[in-house]
């Protein structure tokens, strides 16, 4: 029992610090701003390739398939740190798809994708939430039927975030109507959005951030597009969702926001006198972060140390979403509680002040993780199940 | 990073967890309900003693294990699982730890190795009337006299004072805050008893110009508040993980009960109102599970814990209040029925909860840390 980092876990936080700190010019910080913190811009395609070029993509993946082989504990650091600089890193691409596709691909994917991935030249955003299937995604509609050596693609997807500037969509597609259950008929492909039945109309969200709704019409791919074997998509699909879930909370984040605003509170002064940090009220709320942020530490910590050991727990991992993702959002309350009317002036007003428009920002955005990558209802339907063995509703 | 036990940490685990398996059972617990009989199982504390576990975080020399505080706070959380009628935390803990670590080589030797055997009892005095922070003690003042010391005053809620060889007391002086180890037999104590919500032997200690000898001076003036807010910590560090031990059982009486009961044909866990309501409760106990380890472990490697001893404590105040009405609410009547185990799970998550300070007091506490600077994240 030691909650604390090897010295080498250390040196590896250091060099991803200094390292990030470099990257993120003055320049390329206002275009993921403006970006809305989800990137594509040209200066964040040039600081990718870079990324590729100094082998900071890929840094979970096996040596064996192009990575840097780091474990769950040193891909958290990365994680933690990318998170702290506050580049949008393409984590669907890089890490949950590039993986899996290194692993389970093709000749033709292994020769053509996977490298550029590497490289920081390949995005990839994620197809599978269609208007009538979400949480009960086996029920997905878009279909490939083969059609003699090639497979025609027909459907709609929804919130197919980053689809917009990505070569392709990793897309679950029905291939089997008749399947006994609905998971046995679903299989993966790479469909690329420079198809001309391809097409996109932007969706925008609550926290100002674009997402799509994508759609397919006739597109035509060979078996070079399949990933992994026939009818067998589903297991690739719970294999991705476990990887996202994984940088879906870290702690890094919201300690270096806690730390800004109690700094802020310390320097603010009341028009009375006397300083804001002094008030009782605001003392609590700081306290209630304080003690919450500690625990969202922990539960992290130990989930990646329980994948370095090859023992995560699945109600840990399910405890640790629905915990942070819950938490984040109360952070963002009580730390704009602190920071009174300026918590809801924008960024883009020029009074704007810096954490309080950060929080503007990311208490309109804070909902989207307590339905998205795997909604809490179902999180806790496995903590029930996993963690406590409650029988659960047959659906 | 190490979230694991060593191979020792689980032999101490497991032996107390067999020992507290084989001799608390609702049956024994039902004896001292409402003080029917004293809460106290000599039987199970002979038990404890002959396994090694009374001296788990004694020093060899004095005839213990030698391990250190995460072992103790392991047996800590274990007694908490069964709620066993044994005063771990008052008697190792509050009092032999302090003395382990800051007591002359003469009050070592005079008090350790029955500590060990289970023939000395020791304890703490560490509550006054609406002050809760020993360091700092308000109603108990002493004079230097005869090289050792007069005290006066009154504290409260004090465990097993009755039993006690030594009871560890503070008092503030001219020169600061001394720490004394007080007969609860010596002439001008009275102890009176108090009845809680728990059922355990608890007494109001009333001081009256009571001598105590130069022998028996733990700290002088000079370092009496470092040593009481050590003592402090580390007893609020125990509840915590008492409180682990507690919770985590109560939740998984409850979810058992669920699996079991039976309402419109069906087991009650199959409705996902209930066993969302029991996953908050994993989630919460996995809460306090960590920051209750983290704190133990900070202070068992001799590390500064303030920070981490406070917000474990703002956990077991919250976890244990959460987790005690959902359990109840959870059993649906059968929870509060008193031949059904649960309900004495709920005095004691209740005992956890306020003991050396809640929730809001923790809070409140922490939040003059922020205020100061001392509590950036890191």
């Amino acid at each position: 029992m030691k909650v604390e980092f090897t010295p080498e876990q250390e040196a590896l936080r250091t060099e991803l610090r200094a390292y990030f700190n470099e990257l993120m010019t003055p320049e390329l910080r206002i275009e993921c701003d403006r970006d809305m913190g989800e990137g594509g811009g040209p200066l964040w395609r040039e600081a990718l390739l870079k990324m590729g070029r100094d082998g900071w993509i890929g840094v979970g993946w096996p040596k064996e398939l192009g990575g840097r082989g780091m474990s769950p504990i040193e891909q958290f650091i990365f994680v933690e740190e990318i998170m702290r600089a506050g580049y949008p890193f393409p984590f669907l691409t890089t890490e949950s798809v590039g993986p899996q596709l290194a692993e389970h691909g093709n000749e033709w994917q292994k020769a053509n994708i996977v490298p550029k991935i590497l490289t920081g030249e390949c995005l990839i955003a994620i197809g599978y939430s269609e208007p009538g299937a979400g949480t009960d995604l086996a029920r997905l509609k878009t279909t490939a039927v083969k059609e003699g050596d090639e497979w025609v693609i027909n459907g709609q997807k929804m919130w197919t975030s980053l689809a917009h500037f990505c070569d392709y969509v990793w897309l679950a597609c029905r291939t089997d109507q008749n399947a006994e259950k609905p998971h046995r008929g679903i299989s993966m492909f790479l469909v690329p959005t420079s198809d001309p039945g391809w097409s996109s109309t932007p969706v925008v969200t609550l926290g100002g951030v674009r997402t799509n709704a994508t759609y397919y019409d006739n597109i035509r791919v060979t078996d070079d597009a399949l990933v992994g074997e026939l009818n067998k998509g589903w297991k690739l699909i719970t294999g991705q969702l476990n990887r996202e879930r994984l940088s879906l909370v870290n702690c890094g984040p919201t300690q270096q926001l806690f730390n800004g605003v109690v700094k802020w509170a310390e320097e603010t002064e009341l028009p009375e006198g006397g300083r804001l940090i002094d008030q009782p009220w605001v003392q609590m709320n700081l306290a209630k972060v304080r003690a919450g942020v500690e625990a969202l530490k922990l539960v992290c910590y130990k989930q990646a140390w329980a994948m370095t050991e090859g023992t995560l727990d699945m109600a840990d991992a399910s405890a640790a979403k629905v915990y942070g993702s819950e938490f984040f959002i109360e952070v963002y309350r009580a730390l704009g509680e602190v920071m009174e009317q300026m918590s809801l002036v924008s960024e883009h007003s020029p009074n704007a002040e810096q954490h309080a428009s950060r929080v503007e920002r990311l208490y309109r955005t804070a909902s989207i993780i307590t339905f998205g990558g795997g909604t809490n209802e179902i999180q806790r339907d496995i903590i029930s199940a996993a963690g406590l063995w409650m029988p659960r509703a047959t659906r | 990073m190490n979230f694991g036990f060593s191979e020792e940490q689980r032999d101490v685990q497991n032996l107390a967890r067999q020992i507290f398996t084989d001799l608390v059972s609702p049956e024994t617990l039902k004896a001292s309900d409402d003080y029917a009989a004293e809460r106290f199982d000599e039987a199970l504390w002979g038990k404890l003693a002959e396994a090694g576990l009374l001296g788990v975080a004694i020093d060899e020399a004095y005839g213990g294990m030698g391990f250190g505080f995460m072992e103790l706070g392991l047996l800590v959380e274990e007694v908490g699982r069964s709620i066993a009628p044994a005063p771990v935390i008052p008697a190792l803990v509050s009092g032999a730890l302090p003395i382990q670590k800051f007591g002359s080589d003469e009050q070592k030797q005079r008090l350790l190795p029955g500590v060990v055997s289970g023939k000395t009892l020791l304890t703490a005095a560490l509550m006054e009337k609406f002050n809760e922070n020993p360091a700092s003690p308000k109603l108990t003042s002493a004079v230097a006299k005869d090289g050792g010391y007069s005290v006066s005053g009154t504290k409260l809620c004090v465990p097993f004072a009755h039993r006690a060889e030594r009871m560890i007391v503070s008092a503030k002086t001219e020169g600061g805050v001394v720490v004394l180890l007080v007969d609860p037999k010596a002439q001008g104590v009275t102890l009176n008893e108090m009845k809680v919500t728990t059922f355990e032997p608890q007494y109001e200690v009333v001081l009256k110009d009571v001598a105590v000898a130069a022998d028996d001076v733990l700290a002088q003036a000079d370092e009496g508040a470092s040593v009481m807010q050590w003592l402090a910590e580390c007893t609020t560090a125990a509840l915590c993980t008492h409180q682990v031990g507690v919770t985590d059982c109560a939740m998984r009486m409850t979810a058992s009960y669920t699996a079991e009961r039976k309402q419109f044909g069906v087991p009650i866990a199959t409705f996902q109102a209930v066993g969302h309501r029991a996953a908050n409760c994993f989630i919460d106990v996995e809460c306090l599970r960590l920051n209750a380890y983290q704190a133990v472990s900070r202070l068992a490697n001799g590390l500064s814990a303030t920070n981490e001893v406070q917000i474990a404590k703002i956990w077991a105040g919250d976890v244990g209040h959460r987790v005690s009405y959902a359990s109840q609410h959870l059993h649906g009547g059968m929870g509060i029925d008193r031949d059904y185990p649960l309900w004495r799970y709920c005095t004691w998550m209740r005992h956890n909860e306020m003991m050396l300070g809640s929730s809001a007091k923790n809070l409140a506490a922490l939040g003059k840390r922020v205020a100061a600077g001392e509590a950036y994240c890191q």
